[in-house]
């Protein structure tokens, strides 16, 4: 019975196949950098700061997708709802002079309520998430491009200093603190994305509503017959996952200090990318932040392994990705069916 | 003995059937009731109007003299009514620790408590005997191990009233056993219990009382040595049971051909080494425990499961079997004992679900009109006793054991040339049962050859000719059937040797 509990045991439970999988495929194609473009300096900590700062705001968002996702729904929306949170912005403080909080605030409103009112359509009115969230995909955008169908360039010093803000990576030598060579450094972006992370790991793996979500993505039937409270997990998800479309719609509007009503075109499919290659089933019931935050990883190191070979056309980056999601749908459903056989 | 639960004049009415009509049930404090009726009958869809699943359209419930309406399985659980639901009811996905636990999880600090959770399961599957490792995915344990699962949670709820629907139908003898001392230790704590089964031995073992239901009406409800066994039948069943007792044996000749043989067949995982030899028209019986490698064989004979070594001859012709369309082709059917899982389609007609096997063998490009498909379906609704309206109703909308029906229906009309049924009766009441015997029988008077694996002893020597017994995933003898006795089984069964 204590062997049970042992170490090796808990590693070899078959639950954690797929992240095993990720960070595995992760490390290859790091280490494949590495001995490839060590000279060009790939192995940096620069280079490693770079992949979480150039995804971050695809990563914030994938933390609310890979909810959606182990429930057994998806949403298509945050794409667009990230876009229409950065015409907020843009919109709110360049022409209309209001504060950018007073703007993130009413996008918060926004996506969040928008979330709510998709959860409760697919919930109680029984309409397929995918239609559901394309509906309010078509919504968000057709607002994008009322508010206005030029880039609105974002000038404010809150902005300015939000993205300009930064963590120099630091470390101890001859007796005091230096900068490292070359210059690495962490901002806002990436401190959100990684305390979103967090956040999700702790409802995932510590509350009840996250392991309802499980339940849920397992068998929904089931679970309600246990008396799981199905239809409010459920909205609350897609109210979570609004909330995180727009926090990813603030972080890209740092990153890019501007809002488009086209910018952000397909992000869902990226987001949506990078939650299954980091081992979430579409099928639900699977899946981890862990496990997506390496899925972010793994999706943006390919196109950085392209720039510093210098050659290559950058779509060979998409053709890349989409080898890896197809490779990683292969190992799923060889884990799916492997787990299903029984002992 | 007070009164814990009383419901009056229960009336539910589906689109075509009323299910239940006028229905009364009382349960106290401290009892074991069972509820009893042909598939059909409308025990399940009680229960379901008890816990909110289903809404009552005439009737009141009370529990302790209030007055309850569960509109959901959760409210019903808030109230102090624990249910374990006819088929599995869990996630697969999450580990067996969780399923027991999941909703209403100890915390600490305001966050889930693993440590307490994986322990208290442990200990709760320990009461039943089972140690195996909790934080596992459900999904990786057998369908005994599952059921045992969702009895150890609703057991675990601490509840007034625990509902159990067919919770036994797939556990061995000493699981049953060890259900009823947990079932027992409850009763004496006063909590009132529903039980239902098809295995009347089990009602006698356990009820203190038993109310009857046949076509959603009462029949009554009695004390458990007002009726004999034989009355309880004809109460359910509405006519006497004369032909179940008497069944005869498939006759087959010393001459017969031989149709299929495996020799030393083994797959990838457990099975190592199994032989056997099947002639025209005889019934050949697969008995031993649960988990003893006996559906595992039949998926390989099926090709459901690669075999790495040894051959299947099937004819006089070795078989090539990779995938069970193959073995469909070559007129080998099998019917799977998990029919949630692998077997009825519950989207589907009944017709639609009959029609599957016959239409894959014959080939998509050749479709049967219509009227063929509605005159076979028609045929074998009348021929099983398939309880509904007609035969365009969706089959997950039938009873338990009638969707098991259906599902031999399905291989039944594929005409194959060797049947296999894994737990064919399972789930099915007393009735259907022997029909479903006289059934098998009479395929193999045609010819067909049948491999009939069930848990139930008593049935596999009513029926076969030959029985293998395997235990520990290995073949450890093969018995004539016409002169054995279940005492003769459960020795080779428990030492392993013949
Ligand atoms: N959701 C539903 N829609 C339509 N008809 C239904 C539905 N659920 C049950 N029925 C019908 O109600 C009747 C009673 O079914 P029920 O499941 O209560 O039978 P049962 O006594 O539990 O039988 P079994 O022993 O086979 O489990 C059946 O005729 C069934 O077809
Ligand atoms: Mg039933």
């Amino acid at each position: 019975m204590h062997n049970r509990q042992s170490l090796l045991n808990r590693i070899t439970n078959p639950k954690y196949i797929m992240v095993y999988a990720t960070i595995g495929i992760f490390l290859i194609v790091y280490a494949f950098g590495a001995f490839m473009y060590s000279d060009k300096g790939f192995l940096t900590i620069r280079t490693f700061a770079n992949l979480f700062i150039d995804n971050a705001y695809y990563g914030i968002s994938a933390v609310g997708m890979t909810m959606v996702l182990i429930t057994g729904g998806i949403d298509l929306s945050v794409g667009a709802v990230a876009s229409l949170t950065g015409m907020f912005i843009a919109y709110g403080t360049t022409v209309l002079g209001l504060h950018p909080m007073t703007c993130i605030l009413a996008s918060l409103v926004m996506g969040v309520g928008l979330g709510l009112l998709m959860g409760w359509v697919i919930h109680y009115l029984n309409v397929p998430a995918f239609i559901t969230t394309l509906t309010g995909m078509f919504f968000a955008r057709g607002v994008c491009s009322l508010i206005s169908r030029e880039s609105i360039d974002i000038h404010h010093p809150f902005i300015d200093a939000l993205a300009g803000w930064k963590i120099y990576l630091m470390k101890y030598a001859n007796g005091q603190w230096v900068r490292i060579r070359p210059i690495a450094f962490i901002n806002f972006n990436v401190i959100l994305f990684v305390i979103m992370i967090i956040i999700g790991t702790f409802i995932l793996q510590r509350t009840r509503f996250g392991r309802n979500i499980y339940a849920i993505g397992g068998n929904e039937q089931s679970a309600s017959l246990m008396g799981l409270p199905s239809g409010r997990t459920k909205i609350l998800v897609y109210g979570f996952n609004g909330l995180c479309s727009v926090l990813a719609g603030v972080s890209y509007a740092l990153y890019v200090k501007s809002g488009w009503n086209l910018s952000l075109q397909g992000g869902e499919l990226e987001v949506i990318t990078c939650a299954v290659i980091g081992g979430t089933l579409l099928t639900g019931g699977v899946g981890s932040m862990i496990g997506t935050l390496f899925g972010v990883l793994l999706k943006s190191v390919i196109p950085a392994l392209i720039t510093f070979n210098g050659n290559l056309l950058s779509w060979w980056g998409k053709i890349a990705t989409g080898l890896l999601l197809l490779l990683f749908i292969c190992i799923q459903r060889f884990v799916v069916t492997s787990a299903g056989k029984r002992k | 003995m007070s009164e814990l639960l009383s419901m009056k004049g229960i009336t539910i009415e589906f689109p075509g059937v009323k299910a239940l009509d006028n229905v009364d049930f009382s349960l106290n404090a401290g009892e074991i009731h069972s509820l009893l009726g042909e598939n059909g009958a409308g025990k399940s869809t009680l229960i379901k109007c008890l816990t909110g699943v289903n809404h009552m359209d005439e009737g009141k419930i009370y529990l302790e003299g209030k007055e309850i309406r569960p509109s959901s399985p959760m409210e019903a659980i808030e109230t102090g009514i624990s249910t374990v639901f006819q088929e599995v009811n869990l996630c697969p996905n999450l580990s067996v620790a969780e399923n027991i636990f999941v909703g209403r999880q100890p915390m600490k600090h305001r966050q889930i408590n693993w440590r307490e959770i994986n322990q208290r399961a442990e200990e709760l599957m320990s009461r039943f005997h089972l140690d195996i490792d909790v934080t596992r995915p459900l999904s990786y344990y057998s369908t005994a191990i599952q059921q045992m699962t969702s009895i150890a949670r609703a057991v675990d709820i601490q509840a007034k009233v625990l509902i159990l629907d067919e919770p036994t139908s797939s556990l061995d003898e000493n699981e049953v056993q060890l259900l009823f001392s947990v079932m027992r230790e409850l009763k004496a704590n006063g909590m009132g219990i529903i039980f239902i089964t098809h295995f009347l031995d089990q009602i006698y073992a356990v009820s203190d009382r038993m109310t009857i239901l046949r076509n959603g009406h009462l029949v009554g409800t009695y004390g458990i040595n007002e009726l004999s066994k034989v009355e309880l039948v004809t109460k359910m069943v509405g006519k006497d049971m004369d032909v179940i007792f008497n069944l005869k044996r498939a006759d087959v000749k010393p001459d017969s051909r031989i149709t299929l043989q495996a020799n030393h067949i083994g797959d990838s995982s457990h099975i190592k080494d199994i032989s056997l030899t099947l002639k025209e028209g005889e019934l050949l019986g697969f008995a031993g425990l649960l988990g003893s490698g006996r559906t595992e064989t039949a998926e390989m004979l099926f090709g459901a499961s690669r075999i790495v070594q040894g051959e299947i001859i099937l004819d006089g012709t070795k078989l090539n079997l990779t995938k069970p369309f193959d073995a469909i082709k070559a007129k080998i059917a099998f019917c799977p004992e998990d029919r949630k899982r692998d077997g009825i389609i519950g989207d589907l007609s009944i017709r639609e679900n009959i029609m599957l096997a016959v239409q894959s063998r014959k080939g998509f490009m050749k479709p049967m009109t219509r009227q063929e498909q509605t005159d076979l379906a028609n045929k074998y609704i009348a021929l099983l006793g398939i309880a509904t309206p007609d035969c365009e109703k969706k089959a997950g909308e039938l009873s338990g054991g009638n969707q098991q029906k259906v599902i031999l229906a399905r291989w039944m009309a594929a005409e194959p040339e060797v049947l296999i049924l894994d737990e064919p009766t399972r789930g099915i009441d007393i009735g259907a049962k022997a029909e479903i015997q006289r059934l098998m029988l009479e395929m193999c008077g045609s010819g067909v050859s049948v491999i009939f694996i069930s848990s139930e002893l008593d049935e596999i020597i009513r029926c076969s000719n030959r029985i293998v017994i395997m235990r520990d995933r290995e073949k450890v003898a093969e018995i004539d059937g016409s002169s054995c006795t279940q005492q003769d089984i459960l020795k080779i069964i428990a030492e392993g040797a013949a």
